[in-house]
């Protein structure tokens, strides 16, 4: 099956099974590996990606469904060198450890961001309850997104 | 994959692809098979083209749900009232928020071997309806019914619609989850109660996920708690004195004696909310 996709805001054509998982077709034909493969099931969230502006598991989207929609992936979210308000929050608290689950706080934050602005810290709990770390405790992540000032700038994609 | 617009189309297309084809909804369980060690489909027929199939609409006798509305799209819809709480619950709490965006409440309630639905136990206790559509036409069931059908009905089928009756009732829901969120819940139990004018418990329901492999009502807890006052107390100590009515499933989550002995209290929490509800209401 022939799909078109807007990829990071550039227009792709994917030949491939439409039962292919969305997040398979991103890694293996389109090289971006942002999206981490980890659980492949809606649990770990390493694998999201924003469809249509909203933030889902990428493992768990066949591709064929999706024709005509709009993807953004890590790679797509910022320019390396100006990240977006959320990458730079977690640049300035030091979050970052093995870093295999932050692609996915990434697009899942900036998604949640954008609708909830000034989030309380049980919100953003909530909100990062699909986003597994195995390293961090997420304690510092949640102080990286209060610490925002202005997040209108999320949104500045 | 095939793109029907129609339930007619659809169900068309799954007879003609035959054992091979499988109606697909948000596709977060159908993605799984692997992991589950099943065969992929070789054909998804995708039920998002079929009109009307997302639609939620709640008017003050009835909330009528398109099988494809999302557990997002249902918290975000539902009114907060007291009749309607144990379904929104069910929707905002099951799952994780990325989930919650592409699941559905038809793909939900059709998958038979899921034993953690949190919709199931919710649509027991408020008495919903299930529309099936198949080539024979057209049917209602109650959603017991449904659901012990699901595995037995001859195929093709499918769920074109749920209706949850409204009257003056009570209900909550509540789930334990290993995690505070985002994995499965290992018990559940979903209340709707009626409160006479004497402020004693009739005709409640009681809707139990997780426990075992499939969902059921709690009859004999429901008849024990006729007549009696809204008191989470009691309520947990008639639910321990009931236990035996069940035999926990043992799984990798948890063991089956846990899902018994946590169950009582979540009766508890649950009546802990009517009783808020209940008092709000009457003051
Ligand atoms: C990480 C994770 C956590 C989860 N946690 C919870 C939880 O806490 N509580 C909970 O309740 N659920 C939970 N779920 C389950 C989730 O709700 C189900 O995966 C989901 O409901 C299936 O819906 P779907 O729309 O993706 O269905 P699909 O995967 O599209 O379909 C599921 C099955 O239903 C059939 N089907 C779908 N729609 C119809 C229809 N209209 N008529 C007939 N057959 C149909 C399909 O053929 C398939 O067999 C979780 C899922 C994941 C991935
Ligand atoms: S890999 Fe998709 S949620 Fe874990
Ligand atoms: S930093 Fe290692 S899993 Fe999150």
């Amino acid at each position: 099956m022939t799909i078109e996709l807007t990829i990071n805001g550039e227009v792709r054509t994917v030949t491939a099974d439409p039962r292919t998982a969305l997040l398979d077709v991103l890694r293996d034909s389109c090289r971006l590996t942002g999206a981490k493969a980890v659980c492949r099931e809606g649990f770990c969230g390493a694998c999201t990606v924003l469809v249509d502006g909203e933030a889902v598991p990428s493992c768990l989207r066949p591709i064929g469904m999706l024709d005509g929609r709009s993807i953004v992936t890590i790679e797509g979210l910022a320019h390396f060198e100006t990240p977006n308000p959320v990458q730079q929050a977690f640049i300035d608290h030091d979050v970052v450890q093995c870093g295999m689950c932050f692609p996915g706080m990434v697009m899942t934050l900036t998604a949640f961001l954008e609708t909830n602005p000034a989030p309380s810290r049980g919100e953003v709990k909530a909100a990062l309850s699909g986003n597994i770390c195995r390293c961090t405790g997420y304690e510092r992540i949640v102080d990286a997104v209060l610490s925002i000032q202005d997040m209108r700038k999320v949104s500045g994609r | 994959m095939t793109f029907p617009r129609s339930v007619d189309e659809a169900l068309n297309d799954l007879a003609a692809a035959g054992p091979d084809a499988i109606p697909v909804a948000g596709a977060t369980w159908v993605m799984r098979s692997p992991l589950r060690h099943e065969v992929m489909a070789p054909v998804y027929v995708a039920l998002s083209g079929i009109e009307g199939f997302q639609r939620i609409d709640v008017t003050d006798e009835a909330v009528s749900i398109g099988p494809l509305a999302t557990h997002d799209a249902l918290a975000q819809k539902l009114p907060p009232n007291p009749d309607l709480k144990a379904l929104k619950r069910a929707s905002a709490r099951s799952a994780n928020p990325g989930v919650r965006r592409i699941a559905t409440i038809g793909g939900n309630i059709c998958t038979a071997a899921f034993a953690a639905s949190d919709f199931a136990p919710a649509l027991l206790s408020l008495d919903a309806q299930i529309e099936v559509r198949d080539k024979a036409g057209l049917e209602w069931l109650p959603v017991l019914a449904f659901l012990e059908s699901r595995k037995s009905r001859e195929l093709p089928w499918l769920v074109t619609r749920i209706i949850v009756p409204r009257t003056v009732r009570l209900s909550a829901h509540e789930r334990l989850p290993m995690r505070k969120a985002g994995d499965y819940p290992c018990a559940i139990a979903s209340v709707s109660i009626a409160v006479d004018d004497r402020g004693r418990i009739h005709d409640a329901r009681i809707g139990v996920g997780a426990v075992e492999a499939a969902p059921r009502r709690w009859q004999n807890l429901e008849q024990a708690l006729e007549g009696q006052p809204v008191d989470p107390a009691l309520t947990e100590t008639a639910a321990r004195d009931l236990i035996a009515d069940f035999t926990g499933r043992d799984a990798v989550d948890a063991p089956g004696w846990y899902r018994t002995s946590v169950l009582p209290v979540l009766l508890r929490r649950a009546f802990e909310t009517i009783r808020t509800d209940y008092e709000t209401r009457a003051s």
